[in-house]
């Protein structure tokens, strides 16, 4: 089958599921709490799975699978992993809706670039925030200053640097065995195969990301991934981007093609876990009305008829540095904690400015995250809303905020009085609107612990 | 003559709701009842598909019936393509474009926007795929006798070969024979400057008012 014809295929699919099981988007309505429809867009999405397959574009040929064989997978896919060795380890769990069980925070520059020479900066003062519990090696685009092109030596030897520098990273943190979940510099599969490096680089205890195409798409490079990290015993990590107005249309559809893609993960890659990675077609963030419905409507759907261990996956239009960055962060961390994932963030700015990661907004998503633990969707409905309000009209000319290096002391690696204001004004605001900023991560120590 | 109004609003329809077999079927009779190509082009589909790609710019329509609107009027072009050439008429399209995503880069759905919106507006469009060498780059651009080359990069990564790609026509002495835009998430107006491109279009809808306007442009 061309590819052209399976997007078609694709999109009118999407279209005539939506219809038969009657999903609709309000954007008053970002948390959903009809459990009839978290279920009905499982099945959407199931639908959508069985019906369309998984398109390899390296032979331009589908992968099909009957529904008793996805239905076997999904239900034989764990529920429960531990990631990172040592006193560092920890596990990471399948959560429910409305659930009471700590979310674990994954951190790094997530989708975001850095300069060669603050990266190794950037990820020790994320692996340093005692909330974090997973780092995410992020990207740079030079090694030694030129650039790394994909398929080429020097990607293979910045891979190496940078899963060395992650590594290095947690160690200096105090946490030599946390979990690492990718190394984001090479692009090929010979250059993730070339972060595996127990003594230096990563672990048997550390994952790499293997992504799927938009939408529903994979390839032999991507499966080759899958291949090596199950032979070495490495945490394979899912990683999607159904685009929001993409080829699922709207939030509702956008929302069928998410469960569907973690179905593929469990089918085609059998991963530990999975990020919920969609974002607006246009200006890749996922905390608008559409994005967040999304997160929530799929991850309750997802929740509620599987055990997977499913993440979010938060892009904010708005700069490091500014209030509405973490009013944003707030909005997305609500709605997953709430609606059965576990977090990841902060791909600020979507992801295209040069150093707009640091520590503290994973402190901050971590501390919304279990400030809502055990909340009703209606009561995160209202708290969503309001957050919304506190950013949604900057969203077509978001704040661009500031790099690492003016928010962060760089000898002592703590963040700087402006931004520590900016975040003690809107964990204040949060506070004012309930949410218990202070002493959530007590209750996720002493009320539930996850281990 | 003018086209009927009656007929104008059915084929704007048509190519709204993606239904090329009536969209055909309606430039058939506009042709059979003396409507010139031309106009057709210019009162019908540029009018409809401008206004479906903003909607779609706006988000009040998403990409499923952006790519149906595309076909649809790809359909009716290619029909008024044929009825050109058998008349001995120079061609209707605004000018050959060849698109791509540079070596290395494996995304697709941007770029599709791209070229789905400049074949509504009347381009001929060559779409080499991702992961482009450079001199496929060069080979299609000789071959098509192409006017505008486009080249996508999504991510930081692709900038080198965006580079590298601009370099080789260079190098072949094919610099200015063609006009060499850039686009992609990756990509900035001061990267565009910075490596010599003609144009750079920091979306889906203005890279057709870009290629409109570098077609206008003269070469060298």
């Amino acid at each position: 089958m061309k590819e052209a014809t399976f997007d078609l295929t694709l999109a009118r699919k999407v279209v005539e599921l939506v219809r038969k099981h009657n999903l609709k988007f309000d954007p008053q309505v970002l948390v959903p709490h009809d459990d009839d429809l978290a279920d009905r867009l499982f099945q959407a999405g199931l639908d959508l799975f069985v019906g369309m397959g998984v398109y390899n574009q390296s032979t331009e040929r589908r992968i099909l699978f009957d529904r008793h064989e996805v239905v076997s997978a999904i239900a034989a896919a764990p529920g429960a992993i531990t990631l990172g060795c040592g006193k560092d380890a920890a596990i990471e769990r399948h959560r429910g809706v409305e659930s009471a069980l700590p979310c674990r925070m994954h951190s790094g520059p997530t989708g975001t670039p850095c300069s060669e020479r603050l990266h190794p900066l950037i990820l020790q003062a994320c692996a340093q925030e005692p909330l974090v519990d997973f780092l995410g090696g992020g990207s740079v685009a030079t090694y030694l200053g030129s650039p790394v092109i994909p398929g080429t030596p020097l990607e293979i030897l910045a891979s190496r640097k940078e899963a060395g520098l992650a590594r290095r990273a947690v160690s200096q943190a105090g946490r030599p065995g946390m979990h690492i979940e990718d190394v984001a510099v090479p692009l090929t599969c010979a250059g993730k195969l070339a972060t595996f490096d127990p003594a230096f680089g990563l672990r048997p205890s550390d994952g790499l990301l293997v992504s799927q195409l938009p939408e529903l798409k994979t390839n032999y490079d991507q499966l080759s991934r899958v291949a090596f990290m199950q032979s070495v015993g490495m945490h394979v990590v899912d990683l999607m981007t159904p685009l929001v107005g993409g080829l699922g249309g709207g939030a509702e559809g956008t929302a069928v093609v998410t469960v569907a893609s973690h179905i593929l993960g469990v089918l085609c890659y059998g991963v530990s876990y999975h990020f919920m990675g969609h974002m607006n077609l246009h200006w890749s963030h996922n905390t608008d009305r559409l994005g967040l419905w999304v997160q929530a409507a799929a991850g309750q759907a997802l929740a509620r008829n599987t055990p997977l261990v499913t993440v979010n996956d938060l892009y904010t239009r708005s700069g490091l540095g500014t209030p509405e960055v973490l009013w944003e962060v707030a909005a997305g961390a609500i709605v997953g904690a709430v609606c059965g994932l576990n977090q990841h963030g902060v791909g600020a700015t979507c992801g295209t400015r040069l150093d707009h990661t640091s520590g503290i907004e994973a402190r901050f998503q971590a501390q919304v995250a279990h400030a809502a633990l055990g909340m009703t969707r209606p009561h995160a409905n209202e708290l969503v809303l309001e957050c919304l309000s506190h950013y949604e009209h900057t969203l077509p000319h978001p704040q661009p905020g500031k790099p690492f290096a003016e928010l962060y002391n760089l000898d002592t690696l703590e963040p700087g009085l402006e931004w520590l204001d900016i975040y003690h004004q809107v964990c204040h605001a949060l506070t004012q609107m309930g949410l218990d900023m202070d002493a959530g991560w007590r209750k996720v120590r002493h009320h539930a612990n996850p281990n | 003559m003018r086209i009927p109004t009656d007929l104008l609003e059915k084929l704007d329809a048509a190519l709204r709701l993606g239904n090329s077999d009536e969209a055909e079927a309606l430039a058939k009779t506009m042709l059979e009842r003396g409507v010139e190509p031309v106009a057709l082009v210019q009162e019908a589909l540029v009018p409809t598909l401008t206004d479906v790609g903003q909607k779609f710019q706006n988000f009040e329509i998403y990409l499923p019936e952006l790519m149906m609107a595309g076909e649809a009027a790809e359909r009716v072009t290619t029909l008024l393509e044929g009825v050109m050439l058998r008349a001995g008429k120079p061609s209707i399209t605004l000018g050959t474009v060849i698109l791509g995503q540079v070596e290395g880069d494996i995304h697709d759905i941007g770029r599709n926007i791209v070229g789905i919106l400049l074949k509504s507006h009347g381009f001929k469009v060559v779409d080499l795929g991702r992961d482009v060498a450079a001199s496929a780059f060069l080979d299609a651009a000789q071959k098509e006798k192409a006017d505008i080359i486009g080249l996508s990069a999504l991510m930081t990564t692709a900038l080198p070969a965006q580079r590298r790609t601009l370099r080789l026509f260079e190098e072949v002495g094919l610099r200015r024979q063609f006009k060499i835009a850039i686009g992609g998430g990756a990509t900035s107006q001061s990267w565009a400057d910075e490596i010599g491109s003609d144009g750079y279009a920091p979306d889906a809808a203005s890279a057709v008012e870009l290629f409109k306007m570098l077609m206008d442009a003269p070469s060298g």
